[in-house]
This record gives C-alpha cells, sequence and structure tokens, in this order.
C-alpha cells in the first residue's frame, strides 16, 4: 500500500527509468563505426528498404541482436542479483555467488580446452553453440548441486559457502584445464571470459530471450515470497513460508537468468551486485514489487549504457564488456561497503 | 466455546536442537504447562536454560524432541504452514534491520498468510493493519523506515505486525530486552491489553521480573530441572521464586517481591522520619551494607533522624561517637564508611 505521494513519486521515477531505457535503446542501435542515418534506421526496424543494403545487414544483424542481447542480459543478470540478495539477506550476494559463472565456465574450458589432446581440434570462442550448451550444462550442473543441498541444509549460510566451495573447486578445474592446453585454446577461452555482447545472433535471441523472460517471470511470481523474506527465516516460516520450496524457486529462477546470459555472453561482473543497489537508492523502497520493475530497468539501462561506453566512436572493435562493467560497478561496490560501515542494516 | 479450555498446553514436553536421542540435544525436558484466553503469560528462568528454545517450540520453528504441543486440543504438527500462521504469531529476539523498509510495509507484512499470492492488502486487510498500527501507538510513523526507530518502536511495529496477522496465541522472545525503563513498562502493559481488550493469549519471556509481576496473568517459571507456573502471586507465595537464585548472592524478598544482593550486615541503625524519606534512606543504607533496625529503632545505639522543614530535608546521625548533620542522602554515605565497627550487631 503506497500513500499518493510515494505513488506519485514512483510514477515519474517509471517513467524516467522506462524514457532512458528507450534513449539508450536507440542510441545503441544508431551509435557505431558506421554512421547510418536515423530515419533509414527506422525505415529497416519497421521493415522497409533501406537506400544502402549494406546498411539493412548492419542494423538487422549486428545492432539489433546487440541491443536486445545487452537489454535482455541487464535485466536479467540485475534481477538474479536481487533475488540472490534478498534469499541470502547479504549486499554482496550477487548472481554468481551460487557459482554458477564458475560451473559456466568449467563447461566451457571443458569444450574449448578439455580435448587439447585430440590433434588438430580447436574451437572458436564467442557465441557458438558448442560454448552455449557447455556453459548452459555448466552452470545446470552446479544449480543441481546447489538444489541437493537446499533440500538437506537449512542454515543459508551453510548454502551461501557450498556454493562459493563449489565456485572454487571448478575454478581449480578450469585452472588444471588451462594449465595443459595450448596457447590458442588458451586464447579463445580467455576472450569468452572477457563476455561479449556482439556474439549474439538473431538465431541464438529466440532461445535466449524466452529463456530470460522465463526467469523473470518466476521472479515476479515470487514478489510476495521476496518480501517475506526480507525479516529472515524465522519470521518468513512464522508467516507460513515455505521456505525450502521458496529457495528452491528462487534459485531456480537465478540459474535460469544468469546461467542463460553466462552461456550467450560470458561471464559479465559487478552489474548483478551493484544494479540492485542503484534501483534501492533510486527508490527508496524494499517492496519487491516496486524494487524488481525498478532493477530490470536499471539494469537494461546500465546495460546499454556499458555497451555503448564498450565501443565508442573512433575505436576499432570493443572493449570487453566486462571490463566496462566491471569499471562502472566498482565504485558502487565500494560505495555500498562504505556506506554500510556507518549502518549495520541489510541493504 | 467452553472459556476455560487452554488454548495451548504441552504434554511432558522435551525441546532441544538437533535429533531426539542425541547426547547434548536435550535442551529441557518434562514441560506441562498451559495457556488460556485473555492470559498474559510471563516466561521467567535464568539465562540458558532455554526460554527461547521452548518458545521456538511452541511457534514451530524448533521439533520437540519429544512430547506433545497443542494448540485448542489439536497436535500443532497437524496445522498446515497458512493455517497455523493465521493462528500463532511470533517476534524473535533479534532487532530487524532492513534498509529502506517502511513501517506501513513491516505492519502489512504480517497480512500476508490471509492475501493471495501476489501479496495485494484488500481493504480488509488495510484495515487491519491500520488498527494494529493504532493500537501499538506507531500510526503517525507509518511513512518512516524502519532504521530510522528507535528501539522501543521498532518493537512497537514488530508487535504491530503480528498484532496485523491476526493470531488467537502471539509469542515473543524477550520483547523488552533492549528497551529503556518507561519503554519495557510500556510495551509489556501493550502485551497486557492486547491479552485483555483483544481475547489473544500472549506469551513472552523477560528478565524483567518486577514488570511481569505486575502485568502477567500467569508465569511460567523455568528453574533448573523443573517448570512451575501459576499465578505471580502463587509463585512467590509458594517460594518458587526463593528457588531461582537458591546458590547464588541473590536474595528473593518474598515481602517486596524484588530480588536483591544478599550482603554481610555491618551493624544495625535506626532510622526516624517522614515514610518517604525513611524508605530510601533505609534503601542507601542497605546498599553501603548496614541493616536497618524495625519501627523506631529503640535500643540502637545509632541513629539517624530525617527532619523535613519547609522543602528541605537534614540527616541527623547520631551515636556514642558521631553527632552530625546532612543535607543530602549522598554526604551521609560519605560517613557511614567510617562508623562500620562501631555499631550494634
Amino acid at each position: 500500500m503506497k500513500t499518493p505521494v510515494a505513488r506519485f513519486r514512483y510514477g515519474i521515477l517509471f517513467s524516467l527509468l522506462s524514457a532512458l531505457t528507450v534513449i539508450l535503446f536507440t542510441a545503441s542501435i544508431v551509435a557505431g563505426t558506421v554512421s547510418i542515418p536515423v530515419s533509414e534506421i527506422i525505415n529497416i526496424l519497421a521493415g522497409g528498404e533501406a537506400s544502402r543494403p549494406d546498411w539493412e545487414i548492419i542494423v538487422r544483424e549486428l545492432r539489433l541482436p546487440r541491443t536486445v542481447t545487452a537489454l535482455v542480459a541487464g535485466a536479467g543478470l540485475s534481477v538474479s542479483g536481487l533475488l540472490m540478495q534478498t534469499v541470502f539477506r547479504n549486499p554482496l550476494a550477487g548472481p554468481y555467488v551460487l557459482g554458477i559463472s564458475a560451473g559456466a565456465s568449467l563447461g566451457v574450458a571443458v569444450v574449448v580446452m578439455g580435448f587439447s589432446f585430440i590433434p588438430g581440434y580447436a574451437l572458436t570462442g564467442g557465441g557458438d553453440w558448442h560454448t552455449v550448451i557447455a556453459a548452459w550444462a555448466g552452470s545446470g550442473a552446479v544449480l543441481v548441486l546447489i538444489l541437493l543441498v537446499s533440500f538437506r541444509v537449512r542454515d543459508i549460510m551453510t548454502i551461501l559457502i557450498l556454493g562459493i566451495m563449489f565456485g572454487s573447486a571448478a575454478g581449480a578445474l578450469v585452472s588444471v584445464l588451462q594449465y595443459f592446453s595450448t596457447e590458442a585454446m588458451l586464447k579463445s577461452f580467455m576472450i569468452w571470459t572477457m563476455g561479449s555482447l556482439g556474439g549474439v545472433t538473431g538465431q541464438q535471441l529466440a532461445i535466449m530471450v524466452p529463456a530470460v523472460a522465463g526467469g523473470l517471470i518466476i521472479a515476479a511470481v515470487s514478489v510476495k515470497t521476496l518480501n517475506t523474506m526480507l525479516l529472515g527465516e524465522d519470521y518468513a516460516r512464522s508467516m507460513g513460508l515455505n521456505i525450502t520450496l521458496a529457495r528452491v524457486v528462487i534459485f531456480f529462477s537465478t540459474s535460469l537468468l544468469a546461467g542463460t546470459i553466462t552461456a550467450f555472453c560470458g561471464p559479465i561482473a559487478f552489474v548483478g551486485i551493484a544494479v540492485p543497489h542503484l534501483a534501492r537508492m533510486i527508490f527508496r523502497d524494499a517492496d519487491h514489487a516496486v524494487l524488481l520493475p525498478a532493477t530490470v530497468l536499471t539494469g537494461s539501462s546500465v546495460m546499454l549504457a556499458a555497451d555503448i561506453a564498450s565501443r565508442m566512436p573512433g575505436m576499432e572493435g570493443s572493449l570487453p564488456v566486462n571490463s566496462v562493467t566491471a569499471l562502472l560497478g566498482i565504485p558502487v561496490v565500494i560505495w555500498i561497503v562504505i556506506r554500510n560501515q556507518k549502518l549495520t542494516g541489510i541493504f | 466455546m467452553n472459556e476455560t479450555r487452554p488454548v495451548l498446553h504441552t504434554d511432558n514436553l522435551t525441546v532441544g536442537y538437533g535429533e531426539a536421542g542425541r547426547p547434548g540435544s536435550k535442551v529441557f525436558g518434562g514441560i506441562g504447562i498451559d495457556a488460556r484466553r485473555s492470559e498474559l503469560v510471563a516466561l521467567f528462568g535464568p539465562n540458558g536454560i532455554g526460554k527461547s528454545t521452548l518458545l521456538k517450540s511452541l511457534v514451530r520453528l524448533l521439533s520437540p524432541l519429544s512430547g506433545k504441543i497443542c494448540l485448542h486440543g489439536t497436535d500443532i504438527n497437524d496445522f498446515t504452514a497458512g493455517r497455523f500462521a493465521r493462528m500463532v504469531g511470533y517476534v524473535s529476539t533479534d532487532p530487524v534491520r532492513v534498509n529502506n523498509l517502511k513501517v506501513y510495509d513491516l505492519v502489512s507484512l504480517g497480512r500476508y498468510p490471509h492475501t493471495g499470492w501476489m501479496g495485494r492488502l484488500g481493504s480488509r486487510d488495510v484495515e487491519y493493519v491500520e488498527e494494529a498500527m493504532e493500537m501499538v501507538g506507531i500510526a503517525g510513523l507509518m511513512n518512516k523506515q524502519i532504521n530510522r526507530l528507535s528501539d522501543g518502536e521498532r518493537q512497537r511495529a514488530m508487535i504491530a505486525r503480528t498484532l496485523a496477522q491476526d493470531t488467537g496465541l502471539i509469542v515473543l522472545d524477550e520483547p523488552t530486552a533492549f528497551l529503556d525503563l518507561p519503554n519495557k513498562y510500556e510495551i509489556v502493559h501493550l502485551l497486557h491489553r492486547m491479552a485483555a481488550e483483544k481475547g489473544k493469549t500472549v506469551i513472552f519471556s523477560t528478565h524483567d521480573l518486577n514488570i511481569a509481576i505486575q502485568e502477567a496473568s500467569k508465569i511460567w517459571l523455568m528453574l533448573p530441572g523443573q517448570m512451575h507456573q501459576g499465578a505471580p502471586e502463587d509463585l512467590i507465595l509458594d517460594g518458587s521464586f526463593g528457588k531461582m537464585f537458591e546458590n547464588t548472592n541473590l536474595n528473593f524478598s518474598t515481602g517486596k517481591g524484588e530480588f536483591r544482593i544478599r550482603r554481610e550486615l555491618l551493624g544495625r541503625i535506626g532510622v526516624r522520619g517522614p515514610a518517604t524519606e525513611r524508605r530510601w534512606t533505609r534503601n542507601a543504607l542497605e546498599r553501603n551494607g548496614f541493616g536497618v533496625a524495625e519501627g523506631e529503632g529503640e535500643g540502637c545505639e545509632t541513629m539517624i533522624t530525617v527532619e523535613k522543614l519547609e522543602g528541605r530535608r537534614t540527616w541527623h546521625i547520631s551515636s556514642k561517637e558521631v553527632d552530625s548533620r546532612f543535607e543530602t542522602i549522598y554526604e551521609l554515605c560519605t560517613c557511614l564508611s567510617s562508623l562500620a565497627g562501631t555499631l550494634c550487631p
């Protein structure tokens, strides 16, 4: 229940954020090394003929998929971060605390470098289906482990520690594989770990978008559950919540979101941790009915902005998106840490 | 409905952590207690005896190791989670700290067992939330963030949340722990009103015996090895409270209904004067290790006479050795230490 004043404020904030997302979305399609007039872009997106056929290819097959990927990845990673922060009641939790990205890396490492003993074996990194499926399988395996643990273990801190352990174990296996692999394989793996929004094709988006949408829908349905969890496990249970079931549902949603995005784009750091805090800063509310849409919009905007920043005009190619999000995200994380010195509250 | 039937009763209950039979899991056994409608029950006992364990078991946060807990005659394990949440509310002992959570939203969380999957509040839910905030006296704070509240206000908000949950039984684990004295009294009085006016059964653990004796209709007293229950006065008269600190240097005064630190008496002094002044002079003397003679103190060599003239008080102490006047009890006390050993036994 919001007071009229709060509702008015939220209305304005949501309109501004939506407008910002639309502006960044447009800017992301317009910006690029080849300058294409806006009228032509609108014409192409509306399905019309462009005056130059190569513009059509650039917009339809490069810029549009990349922009949609940024939008979807930003929303999905940020929401999975929000879910993890609430479930673990820890402001520094993020989409990868359960070991999802480490699992995905292991999957990719096995595919890219694990078969180095076969002569002539080589795979290119990026948006290949091999790496997508391998990453998905790796994060799925971690999810299964986490779910098995959460059915047996009640203490949420134990689950968090086990998630970190699984992640470290997967990371160690990746190191072993790296040690034994050739330089070329190592490089293609390293490029995958840097993350890329540009390698996702329209065909792959047809898988990625529904999967992320599914994760977001589960999160939206869990709004009441998430609010109940704010006060901690004892209160949640005293309000009739089945805590095991709630965790399983939320972990599944997180894995679907973070696992899918990592599979298609590689690991993308910090967005998942930082954006929920940005949303809380903007809205000053703990209600997930507000925070969830706020996180979706903020996440999309941040990711679109990071992607635009990663391919500044005058630059050949683009910076690895993982580095750009990290550079944008680190100040936010520092701010969280400094702020929490003053206030020992959650979030 | 039969009003005298207990809302809650336990049958040879053993509470503890972990699985039954494992060594060290048992905390307290043989519990047979009950609570009725409109009763305020204070759970009292030394630190570490298992008050929280018992309360958590009553609200199903812990499973009993053996025995039964019954709500309206039915084993609590036979209720579904949702139904149980509409019957029993709980306030835990750790303070809740969530940034950006507004009082109104905190209190409305209490309606969750009654709302649909979206958690949207209907007009009836809103009424419950507003009534709860009104009753605990935080209606003016509804848009404030809970992290900006004082401890007393936050505790009230937590209580309002359980009130909004609209349960017949409310269990609170040390609701007065972090509060100053006026807040302690007000919170317990609020619990008393919830029981008396709303017909709820309210159970709370506490260390504030004086408050509990004044407000509780019943005391559950956990002593090593056994549990007593009864009206506070019954437990005073049958000496149960006295057993609580048998091996410590505390004394339970059955006459005053409070604990006192046991002291070796240095000697006796007679005190004369108006009743209030006498009472507090006596308090100061006892703190300094002197006994106070009954009545007017006839036969005592040392006498203190309190005189009150036009709002000014003087304490006149006289014995064989001393004969002095003081304007405050503090000054009187500094002189007393030199007197030790010169007094009649």
